[in-house]
């Protein structure tokens, strides 16, 4: 059997379809049906692990011996993960295009890195690898201003690189833009009257917006979330417009300058048909009257060409599902439409230019995209007769069985269970 | 520690906590029979450092809005009256007695992480309170709570609220890698300046003098903050007040140690 497809992104034109298996990106071109870029992180993290260890250890050893008269110091050895240590794993965790479209960034665990990519479609693998550029903290999240990147890490931090700079930086060089005292889940750059701003969210429920590039100064919070934040989402049809989701029942909108909670747009009683008992806190933590947890993956907007409606469209992690709203003139959200699928959703992009929904899909049998189709009369969603199974087919990960699929579903990990 | 020392020391905490809640804090009305004395710290020993990372089960409010602050000062609970001063990691609460009597009208705020430290300055209030109730400095304007500033403080206040800022002796976080853990960051103090006003005050004091540069360091480089002179110190009641009656600075003192004090000014925000 194949890996599941982990990410999907497509570009404008919707022609490229840009997604992530385990430790390999791909570039699909769905016009031809071919593969038309690759790329694998070959990068073994023992040896990873081994190199940041020795550089830490030829420091403290030296300073050791110096330090001891006799110069027979204790010198440091290499730890060797124990049996019970945490796998890490070649994730590549997020996927991104640049605003033209002309470079790829994808972040990697297994270095903490930023890859950056030139994507060449004339050449025979389009996408040509120009920095890896590794952090100190875990990349979360990204997001693209102009000609910097800004990268949101694990420990709440947020850096902003050169993307045209082919120089990788030291990693303890890089100075962070702001932080948070708390892992950051998403971040973006956004405007109101020519005006920039930067938009971080974190595992505590906060929503922070401060100035851009002057990031020092905080503009306000928004407060709405109970749980973490996963996604924040301003829609192309309105800047001023910002949708917010992650472990609560409901989705926040939000006037973001304004600072004003517009709307709270419900999905528990919607959701609720497809969570099953793998949404239930963990043993521990589990009690009688425990809910099933819903944690948002993924919130998407776009609008009905030829009726101007505006359309949501929402993937709640480890559901057969997807739910689309409306979103009226007056901020008003309303339930369109519930999609069912046969397999679990891992993640979703809409191709405006061919009103096409497409999902990738935790399947057994191969079925690892799905596509739909938006009817701009009646404002649904229908499965399109021909299948992507041979799109599908390019997968270059085979598997054994579900054992060797990496960890599918995380976001509800970030809630917070407090014990003292 | 021995096991008796220790079921002594808890004994006599419940026994605060009974009080604690009789007290106004929960039911106003509710008048004690006989007028406490003033608790005993070494029944509230905790060791000095805490995680500001973890995730501790802290109450903290959904927003500012939300915050029910005449629980903590039941005077002013009917008043338009905010905080407008804050001791961050206010350890044993010396500075806030001290404050309230240089500023019996403005409300303080003690903040402090540790469960037990919290509770011994509560109860130090609840006695406070009750001894000088007829007193014209009678406490009513000086609060502390659980919590985490590091992570929770815009829950807590608006932006600028906020007219003074104190950090009393922080923990100093020696090693490297826990500098992160240092209550000064440049990133935090961009919360920092969030919540504190324009004009307002950042005031810090440490014996240690590595952490004492290095708050310097981080506050003059930060855009929003400016430092104020010796001159400027010399002539501030508060830098006073923070240099004698915080239990740090007593005990420092008693060990004939050196005390660093530097104090920075909000500046405007950039135009853009």
């Amino acid at each position: 059997m194949k890996h599941p497809f982990q990410i999907i992104v497509a570009d404008t034109t919707g022609r490229y379809l840009f997604t992530t298996v385990k430790n390999v990106l791909l570039v699909i071109d769905l016009t031809s049906g071919k593969l038309v870029g690759q790329w694998k992180d070959e990068l073994d993290n023992s040896d990873f692990l081994k190199k940041k260890y020795e550089e830490k250890f030829d420091k403290e050893n030296d300073s050791k011996r110096q330090k001891s008269e006799s110069g027979q110091a204790k010198v440091s050895k290499i730890p060797t993960p124990g049996p019970g240590a945490p796998p890490i794993y070649n994730y590549i965790r997020a996927l991104r295009l640049s605003s033209d479209e002309k470079y790829l960034f994808a972040t990697t665990d297994s270095d903490k890195a930023v890859v950056i990519f030139t994507i060449d479609h004339s050449k025979d693998n389009c996408l040509e690898l120009k920095k890896r550029q590794p952090f100190s903290k875990r990349p979360c999240a990204l997001s693209v201003d102009e000609d910097r990147l800004v990268v949101a890490d694990k420990f709440g931090d947020v850096y902003s690189i050169a993307i045209e700079d082919d120089q990788v930086v030291n990693e303890k060089e890089l100075t962070p833009i702001l932080g948070h005292v708390s892992m950051l889940s998403d971040v973006a750059i956004v405007s109101n009257d020519k005006k920039k701003f930067i938009i971080t969210g974190d595992r505590d429920e906060h929503i922070r917006i401060s100035n851009y590039p002057k990031s020092f100064v905080i503009k306000n919070f928004l407060f709405g979330h109970h749980e973490f934040v996963s996604c924040l989402h301003v829609p192309n049809f309105d800047q001023s417009l910002l949708i917010s989701g992650g472990g609560d029942d409901y989705l926040c909108l939000w006037r973001w300058y304004e600072g004003q909670l517009v709307a709270k747009i419900e999905l528990r009683e919607l959701i609720a048909p497809f969570l099953t008992d793998s949404h239930l806190p963990p043993e521990r933590f589990l009690t009688e009257t425990s809910p099933k947890e819903i944690s948002v993956a993924r919130i998407l907007t776009f609008t009905n060409k030829k009726t101007g409606l505006n359309i949501l469209v929402v993937l709640c992690e480890q559901t057969k599902a997807v739910l689309l709203f409306e979103i009226d003139a007056k901020l008003s959200v309303r339930h369109l439409q519930t999609i069912s699928y046969e397999d679990n959703v891992l993640d979703m992009c809409y191709i405006e230019a061919t009103n096409t929904l497409i999902s990738a899909h935790d399947s057994d049998k191969n079925q690892l995209f799905q596509q739909q189709k938006f009817d701009e009369e009646t404002n649904n969603f229908t499965p399109t007769t021909e299948t992507m199974d041979a799109v599908a087919e390019l997968n270059p990960i085979d598997v054994n069985s579900r054992n060797d699929f990496l960890p599918l579903y995380y976001i509800n990990t970030l809630r917070k269970r407090s014990e003292h | 520690m021995s096991t008796d020392s220790e079921s002594k020391r808890r004994a006599y905490r419940e026994e605060k906590e009974g009080a604690r809640k009789k007290s106004v804090k929960l039911a106003p009305e509710a008048t004690p029979e006989s007028k406490p004395d003033l608790p005993r710290k070494r029944y509230y020993r905790q060791r000095a450092h805490s995680n500001p990372f973890s995730d501790h089960s802290l109450d903290y409010p959904r927003n500012p809005d939300a915050m029910e602050w005449g629980k903590l000062y039941p005077e002013y609970a009917n008043t338009d009256k905010k905080v407008e001063i804050a001791d961050i990691g206010c350890g044993y609460g010396g500075l806030m007695i001290g404050l309230a009597k240089e500023y019996p009208q403005t409300m303080i705020l003690g903040m402090e992480i540790r469960v037990q430290v919290t509770q011994y300055v509560e109860d130090r209030i609840i006695a406070l309170r009750e001894k000088h109730e007829k007193d014209e400095v009678n406490y009513q304007n000086i609060a502390v709570l659980r919590g985490n500033a590091m992570k929770f403080l815009p829950n807590f206040f608006h932006r600028g609220q906020l007219k003074k800022m104190f950090f009393c002796f922080p923990d100093p976080h020696f090693k490297q890698r826990k500098h992160k853990a240092r209550i000064i960051t440049t990133t935090l103090l961009s919360e920092y300046a969030y919540v504190l006003r324009e004009e307002g005050v950042l005031y810090t004091i440490t014996d240690v003098e590595d952490l004492h540069i290095w708050m310097v360091k981080h506050l003059d480089d930060h855009p929003l903050f400016e430092r104020l002179d010796k001159e400027w110190e010399k002539n501030d009641k508060c830098v006073s007040i923070m240099y004698g009656s915080t239990e740090e600075g007593q005990k420092v003192a008693r060990n004939k140690g050196s005390k660093f004090v530097a104090c920075f000014r909000r500046v405007a925000n950039p135009e853009e």
